[in-house]
């Protein structure tokens, strides 16, 4: 036995070795991968990651669940669809729609337009639709009956009633997905009901259904049916990043490190698109000292290099944020010229200084202390998780420091990360603003203290609690103005506030990671022509599946 | 017969102390189940302000008080009733516990009976042979295999074995296009999309096993009896297999019963990087989705069959072994 135990060592080092060399090789090898690329050129299939099984999909394709499956919203069209990146409506069951006054919206309907079933789709449909959220709250997940009234249809027009003047309402209470009378005014208890046979006005309809993966079938009787060009989307219930890049996926929305090598090299024709969709920020507790304190959040938003943090949270991809509360270049049009370079902030330690001397912190060595002589400490709160997010705070954790502030970073589960922030319950956390499309919806969520709650209250918007009785006086105008010119001199003003007062510190995009592949179809969106978002859920499909040409026809 | 009663007078109010604690624990954790629906939503794009009352709404999150909230749970307990699951509204907790249950059942079932079977006769083998290569080989790989965590080995065989060799499947229990049923060809197919888990979890747990046998058998093989044995001339399969593996093979057996107990929990990293629907992955998505009714019902499951095989084993100890019974 003795002489056993001694020999181990020797051995345990030359399995060690031996495993070593094997695992070299064979990483070696890994360099000469080859994609299978299921390659549905010719078919009119597409192959679709717009629905994650967990892990296997269950059948419910009500569009109002909050389990359904994805694609119910390109079964059920809306009205109209709203391109976020620029807030404007796509006509689909409506045809147009006017604002005669700010409190009323008179809806064109589309005429000749089928269900699934072979019924005839008239307004009727409409009205119902908006009466069942009415009626059943649960479905009503967008809020569509805090902004309505009353709805009627005559004719071909529905004409809907506000409960108050509310122009931006219309992006909000045009989008839900309009189901047919004649099948849901039967269903007993339309919160929980499944609707496993979806009957809907849209491009496609429900083929075989599975488990592991479903198919939807392009609807023969569409009434645009000449500009769907797949005939087929194929969805599979497990989509990881190694299934994305492996079975040749015609669209896909994901995060891929390396976008380049992975997902661009794993099969011709493949091209990404990273739009804007939301301004990461740091959002300062207004409540606490120093963060209440205007000449403290300015030092913070001058100690930053925001074009690093963008890079190493997000690679690269996206860009850094300025300061307008704008979604560049998305809301161009919309920036004030007021704004000096556009409303970006250029990292200017001297600056900061002299920003922070203001709000009563001076550098003593290297530490900034205040007047105790303690040295300033910050606790910056994120998402356990989210990894490019806390790329980006460590980031920024990395540059207070060097200007001599000591930050310390929480990570809650992203359920308490998500309580924390709603009950004002942080210092500094991460969070995202802005994306909605409209420029109100984006300044209000944002700034509006019809969201301010005292801390320990849970509130849903305005996290970091900001109130300024003029910047609510402007968002109130800008909801009730229609005339454009108007609109804007009042989106100047909120960008103003939004430069002067620093409510919140925007630092970088997210970015939409739309993932495409050129070999079956092409014209999908592209910074060159972003008639759509990259989203495959909601019915931003709606846009893209009708824009895509067939690749040979 | 006092010893069986005195056990199962135990067995209850262990089974009470987990029940309570089952309804406590989920409970304590922070966020509601409407926090973590809107920190998913939010992950993907803005959420509006009016999108959290209609979530609340929907999946009905408890209002009453704690104590209310107990004694419903309890009488919900009592009919096996464990009401609608908050993340996959609107099925019912039993029907998704009932889909997944097989799975796991089977796929980690046989391998945990694999792996003990394999493993504690390789164990025999090794401690018999000590000190030869029959001995060092199992062990030190042994040694080096259980070391590996779950999650890593499956990464490794999913790249390797699923990715560039592609002689495996990398996820899912069965075939795209397949729907559960009981022909041969999807039997088979099953089989097929096991293999890679499978083999995760024999590989992770197998040198358990080998170094458990190993170790208490070279002791047995010092006892008196099993030198009385071999002076008697008998052959030395006799030896090993009936004196000294037989008596080694007692906390093997325990750990053995424990596991079986454990098998229904499911083998949650290994599922969740398969994707095999089975109840560790409903088990991750219960508690990521703070899906209260789900988690009570998978975690009250866990300990009531955990307790089980240990009561089981308790008794069957009692028998195999009568200085435990006093």
């Amino acid at each position: 036995m003795t002489n056993g135990s001694r020999r181990v060592p020797r051995r345990l080092a030359t399995a060690l070795g031996v495993g070593l060399a094997a695992a070299l090789v064979v990483s070696g090898c890994s360099a000469t991968v080859q994609t299978k690329g299921t390659a549905s050129s010719g078919t009119g299939s597409l192959l679709f990651a717009a629905d994650n099984g967990s892990p296997t999909f269950a059948r419910n394709f009500n569009p109002y669940s909050g389990s359904k499956r994805n694609t119910a919203t390109i079964i059920y069209e809306p009205l109209f669809v709203v391109n976020t990146l620029d807030g404007k409506a796509a006509p689909f069951l409506g045809t147009a729609y006017t604002q005669p006054d700010a409190k009323t919206i008179v809806i064109d309907i589309r005429q000749g337009v089928k269900w699934s079933d072979g019924q005839a789709f008239s307004a009727d449909d409409v009205v119902f639709t908006y009466e069942l959220l009415k009626k059943f709250p649960a479905l009503d997940t967008t809020g569509v009956w805090q902004h309505l009234a009353s709805i009627e249809a005559s004719g071909s027009k529905v004409t809907m009633h506000l409960t108050a003047e509310d122009v931006p309402a219309a992006n909000i209470v045009l989008a839900i997905p309009i189901v047919s009378q004649h099948l849901w005014k039967d269903i007993a208890d339309p919160v929980t009901a499944t609707d496993e046979n979806p009957v809907g006005t849209g491009p496609y309809t429900l083929g075989d259904f599975g488990p592991n993966q479903y198919k939807l079938e392009k609807n023969p009787t569409y009434w645009q049916a000449d500009k769907v060009a797949a005939t087929e989307l194929v969805l599979p219930a497990a989509n990881t990043q190694l299934d994305i890049v492996n079975n040749g996926y015609d669209w896909a929305y994901a995060f891929m490190s390396d976008v380049e090598n992975t997902w661009v090299k794993a099969g011709k024709g493949n091209t990404y698109w990273f739009p804007p969709g939301g301004t990461i920020s740091l959002l300062p507790n207004l409540t606490k000292a120093p963060y209440n304190d205007v000449n403290f959040r300015k030092g913070l938003s001058a100690a930053l290099d925001r074009k690093a943090i963008a890079d190493v949270a997000e690679e690269g991809y996206v860009q850094a944020a300025g300061q307008s509360g704008l979604l560049l270049p998305n809301q161009q049009d919309w920036l004030s010229s007021a704004l000096p370079d556009s409303g970006a902030v250029k990292q200017d330690t001297a600056a900061a200084l002299a920003f922070f001397s203001k709000a009563g912190y001076t550098k003593t060595g290297d530490k900034l202390v205040d007047a105790s002589g303690k040295q300033l400490t910050i606790a910056i709160t994120t998402a356990n998780g989210w990894t490019d997010w806390l790329r980006g705070v460590q980031e920024v954790q990395k540059e207070l420091l060097a200007i001599g502030i000591a930050v310390t970073i929480n990570q809650p589960q992203p359920a308490a990360y998500q309580q924390a922030i709603q009950n004002g319950d942080f210092d500094v956390a991460l969070g995202s603003f802005g994306g909605t499309g409209s420029v109100y919806q984006d300044f209000n969520n944002l700034l509006s203290s019809e969201f301010l709650k005292p801390v320990g209250t849970s509130t849903v918007a305005n996290y970091q609690r900001f109130s300024d009785p003029k910047v609510d006086a402007l968002l109130a105008q800008l909801k009730v103005t229609i005339d454009t010119t108007k609109q804007k001199d009042i989106a100047n003003q909120l960008q103003q506030a939004m430069y002067d007062q620093v409510p919140v510190i925007g630092m970088f995009y997210g970015g939409l990671w739309g993932l495409f592949s050129d070999k079956s179809f092409t014209n999908w969106p592209s910074k060159d022509n972003p008639y759509a978002t990259p989203q495959t859920w909601g019915s931003n499909p709606l846009l893209v599946l009708t824009n895509i040409k067939r690749v040979g026809s | 017969m006092r010893y069986i009663l005195r056990k199962l007078g135990l067995l209850i109010l262990t089974a009470w102390a987990a029940i309570t604690l089952n309804f406590l624990l989920p409970r304590l954790m922070p966020g509601s189940p409407a926090d973590a629906a809107l920190a998913k939503l939010a992950q993907a794009g803005p959420v509006s302000p009016a999108t959290r009352a209609a979530i609340e709404v929907q999946l009905g999150v408890p209002t009453g008080g704690i104590g209310s909230q107990y004694v419903q749970y309890l009488g919900n307990v009592v009919h096996l009733d464990f009401g609608v699951s908050y993340t996959f509204f609107p099925q019912s907790v039993s029907s998704l516990v009932t889909s997944a249950l097989p799975w796991t059942l089977v796929m980690v079932g046989l391998v945990t009976i694999l792996a003990f079977v394999i493993g504690t006769l390789v164990g025999v083998l090794a401690a018999w042979k000590r000190g030869t290569w029959l001995d060092t080989l199992p062990t030190l790989s042994g040694t080096f295999t259980s070391a590996f965590p779950y999650f890593w080995t499956a990464l490794l065989l999913v790249f390797f074995l699923g990715y560039v060799l592609r002689w495996f499947p990398t996820s899912g229990a069965y075939g795209a296009s397949a729907s559960p049923n009981l022909s041969g060809t999807f039997l088979l197919d099953a089989l097929y999309h096991a293999i890679l888990p499978a083999l995760t979890i024999l590989i992770t747990s197998l040198g358990g096993w080998i170094l458990g046998m190993r170790n208490t058998m070279i002791n047995t093989l010092g006892e008196d009896y099993v030198t009385f044995a071999e002076a008697n001339g008998l052959r030395n399969r006799t030896v090993a297999l009936r004196y000294a593996a037989r008596n080694a093979i007692l906390p093997s057996l325990t750990g053995f019963g424990l596991a079986l107990g454990g098998v229904v929990g499911g083998s949650l990293l290994v599922e969740r990087v398969f994707n095999y629907p089975g109840v560790g992955y409903l088990l991750y998505n219960a508690v990521t989705n703070q899906d209260y009714p789900l988690m009570q019902a998978l975690f009250l499951m866990i300990t009531i069959s955990v307790l089980v095989a240990n009561f089981i084993v308790d008794i069957l100890y009692g028998f195999l072994d009568p200085r435990t019974r006093r």
